[in-house]
């Protein structure tokens, strides 16, 4: 006779950032009381204040570790968990805090705003994905909740989720008319990876790759296209690929 | 004795406590952040203006609207730019929209089980499965409202410099009318739950400040109403003093010196008398005195405000829904230099930017969050905790439990905080 199955232990982390992909999980409403009945609850701050349990089967994770403590907790958790998934921009690209680094004056930056700055952590962010192995990954600024409530619910079903390698012009309706690119918008929607649903575009917002590149894309090609089409410079590209902290990505996708 | 808690759970964000009870008197009580710095005014430096908004919503997954209309009301002032309708009462509805989710996230999800002793939301799901739908329900009507008008509910994307750069649908806008004449029944139901719960005996006087409109419940603009002063935000922020307390990531705010409150309860004081009539029988049926120093109050006002947004939301969607058709524009300013400095009533309080811009690129911002504000008046009311009514009899326990359930009153957004 087999066992009784246990439920699986969820927990929902979060580390440095807006709290954005946990609302977008609450958002799922009625739809996210009915995956709570499917598990049990290891640690979810916004909901409970339970003792934190040993292990935990799925813990999704948003937000960068950007103080020691979080960085020593982010280990911690790899350690008991046996999926981890990184949620967000920040948790896979390093979020829009990245921004920093690039300036190369994030020493006087910090200096601007607080006036004393000792004890305070500044380093270079670093992804979730770049500090400890990442199983799965639902990327976004915000996640989409449609798609994260798929890969969770494949997840818990014992599948393996994974997201199609296709350009946010595949889900965009203005492909093939009134495309953002061709009106002289600064559009990456043809570099970044599709699963969003398109809505920037949907409302004349220009894609800016919040889900990161795609695997194999031409970044020189999306450059020379901006500069004639969007008539923008290197340097409004940079400002533009720089984000929501996309830089090492692009770079590792472009080898 | 120490009293000590370690990350205080149902906040937004990452914080602890810690305080000395020396002889039955609370001392040095303090709220330790816990969240990276993320530099976010040092990180809009150079860029374009139009990334304010944009980046600034990131800082608050919870209000980002509150965040982008902030930073775009700053820009507009630095350019003299006067919104135009519809434009107006569509930002004005994405306001409401805000309001209702937040409040409807934090009164039922973080509040509630407080008042029951529950450690965890699903014995209180478990316990109250009808209340759970309506709190759900609203909480979607909010961000319907947001959505359907800015493009999608966390991070909007159609608010531009001028306006809002894309129409909303009107059969849309039909359907969110009739949803909130609909559950309005819903939000006065919720409200009076809260206006039945037993609040924690606790008071200390304090200053109240909100944004004041002589014409209506002001969210979206206004004067700023320091009690019974009303004066320009301008003027308002020469006697705002923003001090770092040792290395915290989060700055704490006083106005002349002193603490005070923003948030609900302080808009509710300051003036209640511009609610719609449902809110304002329901809080004349709770037998509230005013003013009203306990600060446990704020979740019952936020359950007040939640009905009196329904109802705003209602008259603003009944005037839409004539218009033959919704036409908005964006438009493109002269001159692209100046300093602007913007208020915006966020769900927890007022939210400040003060920008400064030369030629579209961004100079300098400022930005004071509300719980900047409240944290200062938060860890001063916990400071004299003992005056809370029967203190001295409750176990170490029951201390710890009624401190956490006073922080969470003042629904402090700790990742706004550290921005």
């Amino acid at each position: 006779m087999p066992k009784a199955k246990r439920k699986p232990v969820l927990a929902i982390l979060s580390l440095t950032c807006c709290e954005g992909c946990q609302v977008a999980i609450f958002d799922l409403g009625e739809r996210f009381l009915e995956l709570l009945t499917r598990v049990d609850i290891g640690d979810f701050q916004l909901a409970e204040e339970m003792p934190d349990v040993d292990k935990y089967d799925i813990a999704i994770v948003e937000g960068t570790a950007i103080t020691k403590e979080q960085k020593r907790r982010l280990k911690i958790i790899r350690k008991k968990s046996k999926i981890v998934v990184a949620i967000g921009a920040c948790a896979l690209l390093g979020g829009p805090q990245e921004i920093k680094d690039y300036r190369g004056d994030k020493n006087r930056l910090i200096r601007q705003i607080y006036p004393n700055v000792r004890g305070i952590d500044n380093p270079n962010i670093k992804s979730v994905k770049e500090m400890i192995k990442v199983d799965y990954e639902i990327p976004g600024c915000p996640i989409n909740k449609e798609e994260f409530l798929v890969i969770i619910n494949k997840i818990l079903a014992g599948n393996k989720p994974k997201i199609i390698q296709q350009p946010v012009c595949e889900e965009c309706i203005r492909k093939n008319k009134a495309c953002l690119l061709l009106l002289g918008k600064p559009c990456l929607g043809a570099i970044s990876l599709a699963g969003c649903g398109a809505p920037c575009p949907k409302n004349n917002f220009p894609c800016d790759g919040c889900r990161g590149p795609r695997k194999g894309i031409d970044l020189d090609a999306m450059k020379k296209s901006l500069k004639i089409k969007a008539r923008i410079n290197d340097k409004d590209i940079e400002l533009i690929l720089q984000r929501f902290g996309k830089k090492n990505e692009l770079i590792k996708n472009k080898l | 004795m120490k009293l000590r808690i370690d990350h205080i759970a149902k906040i937004e964000g990452h914080a602890s406590f810690t305080a000395d009870i020396i002889k039955g008197d609370v001392q040095a009580a303090k709220i330790k952040i816990e969240e990276g710095a993320r530099l976010f005014e040092g990180i809009m430096k150079d860029r374009k203006d139009e990334e304010i908004p944009e980046i600034g919503s990131r800082i608050c997954g919870v209000c980002p609207v509150a965040h982008s209309f902030a930073g775009f009301k700053a820009i507009e002032k630095a350019y003299n730019i006067e919104i135009k309708e519809p434009s107006l009462s569509l930002r004005k509805l994405m306001a409401l929209g805000q309001l209702i989710n937040s409040h409807a996230l934090h009164l039922f999800f973080f509040s509630l089980s407080d008042f029951f002793g529950f450690k965890n939301d699903l014995q209180l799901i478990n316990a109250y499965p009808e209340k759970t739908h309506d709190a759900i329900k609203l909480r979607e009507i909010g961000n319907r409202l947001v959505e359907v008008i800015g493009g999608r509910s966390i991070h909007p994307l159609t608010p531009c410099i001028g306006g809002i750069r894309k129409s909303p649908d009107m059969d849309e806008l039909k359907q969110l009318l009739s949803d909130c004449q609909n559950n309005l029944e819903l939000a006065i139901k919720l409200a009076e739950l809260f206006i039945g719960l037993k609040y924690p005996d606790f008071h200390r006087q304090t200053t109240f400040v909100s944004l004041y409109k002589s014409d209506e419940y002001a969210i979206y603009d206004g004067q700023i109403k320091v009690d019974k002063m009303i004066m320009k935000p301008e003027n308002f922020m020469l006697m705002v003093k923003e001090v770092q307390k040792g290395n915290d990531v989060a700055k704490r705010t006083y106005f002349a010196g002193k603490s005070y409150m923003v948030g609900a309860l302080a808009r509710l004081n300051n003036h209640r008398e511009q609610l719609n009539p449902q809110a304002k029988e329901l809080l004349e049926e709770s037998k509230l005195k005013f003013p009203c120093y306990n600060p446990f109050y704020n979740i019952m006002s936020q359950s007040i405000e939640l009905v009196h947004c329904i109802e705003e939301a209602i008259k603003i969607l009944n005037k839409l829904v004539k218009m033959e058709k919704i036409e908005v524009s964006e438009i493109n300013a002269q001159n692209k230099t100046g300093e602007g400095l913007s208020v915006f009533e966020a769900p927890r309080g007022l939210l400040f930017y003060n920008v400064k811009i030369k030629d579209s690129i961004v100079e300098e911002v400022d930005i004071i969050t509300p719980t900047d504000q409240n944290l200062t008046n938060l860890e001063a009311d916990l400071e004299e905790f003992e005056k809370l009514g029967g203190f001295s009899k409750l176990s170490h326990k029951e201390k710890e439990d009624k401190i956490k359930m006073l922080i969470r009153a003042y629904d402090p957004c700790v990742t706004c905080a550290v921005h």
